[in-house]
């Protein structure tokens, strides 16, 4: 089950930095196919997520098997988990 | 080799007194300033120029987003101004031979409010990671050029002279010469720039800006006259669609002037000062180009920003050439200086005079100064039949250009 916090908070980055209607974003949307995302907006979006979440993942390799919204929020789930299993 | 014709087709503005050629005429016809005291300016310590002419942002989300991300300020003058100029020529450029068709954009820099962002986000810890992908493409040097020719599709030269203040005119020349040797046959010309205060601060600190009117901002820059101070930035976009002449002719296009004339010299002397000899050389050169003699131009636009040293330069220099006979005025009084756009504005605005047979006045000019007399300033609208006109533009580096036009 993903934290609602955090599809909230990736949705919003949708919109705000894509432009992207809120009722678009359902988590089976291919981020390129159906939202229209290329390869300049991934770097964006990376430096959204990381904005917006705190978590480092410029270099994760884990980016680039991301297609879906549904891809996104549990990648970001493991993030956060994976840090927070650092710090604790 | 003959060399073909170029006619001008189309133009398109974006500048302080608002979107499109109607508004930038509707304004100087009303003799309306665009200059205003600059909120938050204040805050930069030795800056003492508090005032310019900005020009309102509007319209831009009707951009499509990944055409937009890429664009600055400047670059969406310019693309909007394009807009403008592509419609009033007529052309469909889904139908044009795309490898024929291109832009020539200019401006002094990128955008300056992405360049400063950029600085901002990365100094103060020297940290790129939160830099958008598209920052770099708002600030690169020809940015205007390849954002208008991204948005717009186009597929022939592009290309974007960094000339500062002569940076259109340089634009429009280079066209002119592709257009003449049969390699383009639509060029979008012209220029863009956007206010910023460090932008401002360029002239400032070369004590180049009007500081005597922050409290009173409607009243300068005043070209010419005996008060004047400095130059006011200003911003916006002109472009214009170069086209061969027959064509032009063939499609049955409304043609506002040809393109007789050019001429760019440098005067190899100093970065800064104005230089009356290689202003008078680079307007017997435009003349020369365009087989006119100095009494067969109706009208000069004339560069004439209301710096102490320029105007005067300027001033003897037109003497030298035109004598006194010859209606000279100045558009810097109605939005400032526009830099890299100046060239393209004004002549948008002079060839809107020219379709109109009228010559509008160089705005807050009320009394000359002595060293700026013997030429025919403008003190007020004169109608008068404009067949063939001159427009000055000077840069920074030692830079002049000049361009003649002339009615077919």
């Amino acid at each position: 089950m993903i934290d609602q916090d955090i599809i909230n908070k990736t949705n919003k980055v949708f919109e705000e930095s894509f432009e992207i209607e809120k009722e678009r974003l359902v988590p089976t949307a291919h981020i390129f196919t159906d939202l229209g995302l290329d390869s300049l907006d991934i770097v964006d979006l990376v430096v959204a997520l990381q904005n917006t979440f705190g978590v480092k993942i410029r270099n994760e390799e884990r980016v680039r098997d991301i297609r879906t919204l549904e891809d996104i929020y549990k990648f970001i789930a493991e993030m956060k988990k994976e840090e927070a299993g650092k710090t604790s | 080799m003959s060399l073909k014709r170029v006619v001008i087709t189309g133009i398109g503005v974006v500048s302080p007194l608002g979107k499109g050629l109607p508004a930038l005429m509707k304004g100087i016809e009303e003799g309306r300033s665009t200059v205003q005291r600059m909120e938050g300016w204040e805050a930069y310590h030795g800056l003492q120029s508090l005032v310019a002419a900005p020009a309102e942002l509007r319209d831009e989300k009707l951009i499509p987003r990944q055409k937009r991300r890429s664009m600055g300020r400047m670059s969406i003058f310019a693309a909007q101004a394009a807009d403008e100029a592509v419609a009033d020529a007529g052309i469909n450029l889904a139908q044009e031979d795309r490898w024929r068709v291109g832009s020539i954009i200019g401006s002094t820099m990128g955008s300056a409010r992405s360049i400063n962002e950029t600085f901002e986000i990365m100094m103060p810890q020297k940290d790129l990671s939160k830099l958008s992908s598209t920052m770099f493409f708002q600030c690169m040097s020809h940015t205007a050029s390849v954002n208008v020719a991204q948005y717009l599709g186009l597929n022939g030269t592009i290309m974007a002279p960094a000339a500062a203040c002569a940076s259109a005119l340089h634009s429009i020349g280079a066209g002119y010469d592709l257009i003449r040797l049969g390699r383009q046959e639509v060029l979008l010309c012209g220029g863009a720039e956007e206010l910023h205060p460090t932008v401002t601060a360029s002239f400032d600190i070369l004590y180049a800006t009007s500081t005597k009117y922050n409290d009173r901002p409607h009243l300068t820059p005043r070209p010419f006259d005996k008060d004047r101070d400095g130059l006011v930035c200003g911003e916006g976009s002109g472009i214009v669609v170069l086209e061969e002449y027959e064509r032009a002719v063939k499609r049955n296009a409304r043609i506002y002037a040809e393109i007789v004339g050019y001429s760019t010299t440098g005067n190899g002397l100093h970065m800064s000062q104005s230089n009356k000899e290689s202003m008078v050389t680079c307007m017997q050169q435009a003349l020369r180009d365009a087989a006119a003699a100095p009494g067969s131009i109706d009208y000069i636009n004339a560069h004439a920003t209301a710096t102490v040293q320029g105007d005067q330069e300027e001033a003897e220099a037109i003497r030298e050439v035109f004598g006194s006979t010859v209606p000279v005025s100045s558009l810097k009084g109605y939005i400032g200086h526009t830099l890299g756009a100046s060239g393209a504005i004004e002549l948008a605005a002079s060839l809107a005079m020219m379709d109109r047979g009228i010559v509008y006045p160089t705005l807050n000019l009320e009394n000359v100064g002595p060293e700026c007399r013997g030429i025919g300033h403008v003190m007020k609208p004169e109608s008068r039949e404009l067949r063939t006109i001159l427009k000055n533009g000077f840069a920074f580096g030692g830079i002049n250009a000049a361009l003649v036009c002339r009615k077919i």
